[in-house]
């Protein structure tokens, strides 16, 4: 049996007449990419990217393990209520949601800064 | 419970899932509508797909009743369900989308350019969907059992059925309009009752007849060890969940996957506030529940312990409801995306070739769950993250941002998870719950750098192994796409 291989072209939307100069366009950005200068950003690029993902994850990572820990050595607090709840519950039960919704945007508007900043440097329009 | 009430409520899901997935019918034509929803899904719409997809019986039904039993040691297993994603954000998300592959097995054989390679993930992604469906269809008999005092077995077959309907008749298209649905039809079923149980119990001031503190059944507390493992197994699992990394693929390009994933882990914090409530109202106010050894079945049984009456009646009605679209949704999702696998390495990746996948990755799980017993849901599922997180995370973390890995360093790392890890499983089981050392029943703290070393050192070992075309491979994954497409 022969295998259809279904991939989706990955600069062309369907649809999008203009098949022939976006090839071409594409692939002389290709071969700049490829070529000992672009590496150079590339590779910028992708240990950016890899150093904001280490530290973001390593940040929220500390935060989560902090948690339990103040409430184990401060003594009293997982025993206090807060509005009729008890503390330890609201802060490992609710508290660590806004960690991590911030952690990511903070995330996403880094990364897509790094890229903005590659665009900018390969001279893409 | 009236049993009424519950084949209702099953009846009512059902019906509006086929009808939703028919109307999607008429809209998905061509093979690429049937794999991935022709890539042009809004943000909003995938993420509440997503949500719809990833919240399963073990997040709907089993974190409440783990909660119930185990208190503040089981609040780790929600907040690792939704850090979980925020790692599947910095780590993979846009790279994936950007591989331009359809499903992990896809974007291994293009990394590595190796057919063996693609031969081994699509073994390790079949293994974790099913053992992923099974709690499902574990958690469906439960449900049945428990509202309608039917035999088990109804439950699943019952699913199953309405899970094979649906997919064969409208691949991912329907599915992601089911799936969405499904998000908030679940994130209402558990948000409505909980919040007029507590209404009632604070307006006719009854008070706790427990603390929150103490564990029902006296079980003791969970080790540092265990909570640690337990974190270890869902932040790197949900990374390498087949149903999950394909819905990244309906996204139009890198940023817009970002885009989504920010939104789905807005979506998973507001829903697990809700069984967190479910879990501290069963410890205050029904801990009886604990002892009859049906704690995952607390969600469903709540309203009626502690309303009662014609109220109580609707109000299980609703759960009811949200639990068989927790385990519909979930079950579609992965057959979907094992069908996917399936279809295109046996079947030759046409449309009907992906209807006879769909069918055969729905029977195999039935026929797992109905030898198995049901262990606690969360638990189960928590293994199979572990499984995940020793196989599929490390090629995949290491494909995207490593240049030196093999092929041969991938397969070698693969198999060190899943002898590992599926060794610890089968151990755990034939030892009992009672007799498995806790370094066996939470082994991702071990099996996960393990898989990681093994697939470093044995590439180190093969650096000739490197493809040739890395450099190209690296660019695409890295480098955001063209203007003509972000500008959208």
């Amino acid at each position: 049996m022969t295998r259809v291989r279904v991939t989706a072209p990955r600069t062309i939307l369907p649809g999008s007449g203009a098949l022939p100069a976006v090839r071409s366009a594409a692939d002389s950005r290709d071969a700049a990419e490829e070529s000992d200068a672009g590496q150079v950003f590339v590779r910028s690029l992708i240990r950016s990217q890899l150093r904001l993902a280490v530290v973001v994850a390593a940040g929220f990572l500390l935060i989560l393990v902090a948690f339990p820990l103040m409430l184990g050595l401060v003594p009293g607090l997982a025993e206090s209520t807060i509005v009729g709840l008890p503390f330890n519950w609201v802060l490992l039960g609710a508290g660590i949601y806004p960690v991590i919704g911030l952690s990511a945007w903070l995330y996403i508007r880094t990364a897509a800064r790094n890229e903005a900043r590659y665009r900018d440097l390969v001279g893409d329009k | 419970m009236n049993p009424v009430v519950g084949v209702a409520a099953f009846a009512a899901v059902s019906l509006a899932t086929a009808v939703i997935g028919f109307y999607g019918l008429r809209i998905s034509r061509t093979t690429g509508d049937f794999y991935v929803a022709s890539r042009t899904v809004r943000p909003w719409w995938n993420a509440s797909a997503i949500g719809g997809e990833y919240l399963s019986a073990a997040s709907f039904l089993g974190v409440a009743g783990l909660i119930l039993l185990s208190g503040t040691d089981a609040l780790w297993f929600p907040v690792g369900y939704t850090a979980g994603y925020l790692m599947l954000l910095l780590f993979v998300a846009a790279p994936l989308r950007r591989s331009g592959a359809y499903t992990i097995p896809d974007f291994t054989e293009a990394r590595l350019d190796s057919r063996v390679v693609r031969s081994v993930t699509s073994v390790v992604v079949v293994m974790v969907g099913w053992l992923y469906i099974v709690p499902q269809l574990h958690g469906a008999a439960l449900a049945i059992r428990i509202t309608t005092g039917l035999p088990a077995w109804v439950g699943m077959v019952a699913v199953v059925a309405v899970v094979c309907v649906t997919v064969v008749a409208g691949g991912m298209r329907s599915i992601t309009f089911v799936q969405a649905f499904q998000y908030w039809l679940k994130l209402t079923a558990l948000a409505v009752p909980i919040l007029f149980i507590v209404f009632v119990l604070a307006d006719s001031g009854t008070p706790p007849v427990a603390e929150a503190s103490v564990n029902p059944t006296g079980a003791a507390p969970a080790g540092m060890y265990q909570n640690i493992s337990l974190l270890v197994a869902l932040l790197f699992g949900t990374l390498g969940l087949p149903h999950v990394l394909v819905r990244f693929y309906t996204n139009p390009d890198g940023q817009s996957a970002r885009r989504t994933t920010l939104i789905v882990l807005g979506l998973l914090s507001v829903f697990y506030l809700f069984p967190t409530a479910y879990g501290l109202v069963g410890r205050m106010f029904a801990p009886q529940l604990a002892q009859s050894g049906q704690s995952d079945a607390l969600v469903l049984l709540l309203p009626g312990e502690l309303v009662g009456g014609t109220a109580g009646d609707l109000l299980s009605a609703l759960v009811v409801a949200g639990a068989f679209a927790a385990f519909l949704s979930t079950t579609s999702g992965l057959v979907v995306s094992l069908a996917g696998v399936i279809s295109q390495d046996l079947f030759g990746g046409s449309v009907k070739g992906f209807r006879r996948a769909a069918v055969i990755s729905a029977l195999v799980p039935l026929g797992l769950a109905s030898m198995t017993g049901s262990l606690a849901l969360a638990g189960s599922v928590g293994m199979v993250f572990a499984f995940t997180a020793s196989t599929l995370c490390p090629v995949l973390l290491l494909g995207i941002w490593w240049r030196g890995l093999t092929d041969a360093g991938a397969i070698a790392g693969m198999a060190t998870g899943a002898v590992f890890c599926g060794g610890a499983m089968v151990a755990g089981a034939l030892l009992g719950a009672g007799g498995t050392p806790s370094w066996l029943a939470q082994p991702a703290a071990w099996t996960v750098p393990a898989a990681f070393a093994v697939m470093v050192l044995v590439s180190r070992a093969t650096r000739t192994r490197v493809p040739r075309g890395i450099t190209r491979l690296m660019t695409r994954l890295h480098t955001p796409e063209r203007p003509l497409v972000t500008e959208r």
